[in-house]
């Protein structure tokens, strides 16, 4: 069984340490619907190899994720997303308040009113949508 | 683990390394980076005892070097040492009938995944492939540890992601990989541990993604401050 179609490749940046943004991936997967509960996902071998990591750092990524409980390993089969779907819609809202935040940290030394900004937000969600 | 405490080396009258401590891990791949001269393939070349030490001692899972610990250690020199008239078939032979450790299955494999052709002879092998069949010469040893001097140094882009794609493969699993390396380029996501060479001496030596974590640094963003280019 290939557990890695579908998987598509991610460009690292060099500064955040890469299991962190190993673990983002996989909540943005969750959060698109591209893996869903119960879903096996590829061993740490095969994630290594496919996204050009160690799979020393894939290890680490999984251990953080078991920690968060988004995925589950039971003995010696393989690691699947957990079933707890109360857990998985929080991940949306997560990554969303993140982005959220990250946005807001950036503007609001610029003062503007929040009209405006969500005028601008919109005219740009408008935009890139179109160029899709 | 191998363990390299207070090492020296003075050659042709300059301290070639002057007190360079450093440990590569089981199932880590440590890096030694430095500039051209900096002495990393020395430093390899003493953990092969195939140059004296000046002072210091070099352990291998708390052994002192002695000849039978080299079962246990692969080392890829910078070039195939190969005679040049061989086929790679020959090759193989003669790896075979040397080293206890040598896997038959394994080379196969990578024979295959590198494309290389068994009638081939040594001498007429391109950079890019002869690079490859050097590492297969290391990679197909069931040795605990595997050197690797400058393994990307001279080789095309694609051969290049070819042996990249070995690095994360099971052939690496449990093993502890030494390299040696002057730029880190594609390597940046695939390194455990770097140290880094400056002047004989170990300048700094950090686990990549602690340093991510802790001060938001690539591996370059530190070559840059420690080597100011």
């Amino acid at each position: 069984m290939n557990t890695i179609e579908g998987w598509s490749e991610v460009a690292f940046n060099n500064r955040d340490p890469v299991y962190l943004q190993v673990v983002r991936h996989f909540k943005e997967r969750i959060a698109t619907g591209r893996s869903s509960a119960g879903q096996i996902i590829p061993s740490r071998r095969e994630l290594g190899a496919f996204m050009k990591i160690n799979p020393n750092t894939v290890q680490k990524a999984y251990k953080e994720m078991e920690d968060q409980q988004l995925i589950i390993t039971e003995g010696n089969s393989p690691s699947r997303i957990t079933n707890d779907t109360r857990l998985l819609n929080q991940i949306r809202e997560e990554l969303l308040g993140d982005a959220v935040r990250d946005f807001w940290g950036k503007v609001k030394n610029i003062d503007v009113p929040i009209e405006e900004l969500l005028l601008l937000v919109e005219r740009h969600f408008r935009e890139e949508g179109e160029k899709k | 683990m191998i363990e390299v405490t207070g090492i020296r080396k003075r050659y042709r009258g300059r301290d070639v390394l002057n007190d360079v401590s450093f440990t590569a891990e089981k199932g880590e791949l440590t890096c030694l980076i430095g500039v051209n001269g900096a002495g990393k393939s020395t430093i390899l070349k003493l953990i092969m005892g195939l140059t004296p030490l000046t002072g210091g001692t070099i352990r291998i899972d708390g052994q002192a070097l002695e000849p039978k610990l080299y079962e246990k250690i692969a080392f890829v020199p910078d070039h195939l040492t190969m005679p040049s008239g061989m086929r790679l078939s020959e090759a193989l032979r003669f790896m075979a009938d040397f080293y206890e450790s040598w896997n038959e299955k394994r080379a196969d494999e990578l024979m295959r995944f590198f494309q290389l052709e068994h009638s081939a002879r040594i001498g007429s092998l391109s950079k890019g492939i002869a690079a490859k069949f050097n590492l297969l010469l290391g990679f197909a040893q069931d040795s605990d540890y595997l050197l690797l001097d400058e393994p990307f140094s001279g080789i095309d882009l694609f051969s290049r992601e070819a042996i990249t794609e070995v690095f994360t493969s099971d052939l690496m699993e449990h093993r502890g990989v030494l390299l040696t390396t002057h730029e880190i380029g594609e390597m940046e996501h695939l390194v455990d541990k770097a140290v880094l060479l400056k002047g004989g001496k170990v300048s700094l030596s950090f686990h990549c993604e602690e340093m991510r974590s802790e001060k938001g640094k690539s591996v370059i963003d530190v070559m840059r401050e420690v080597y100011g280019a």
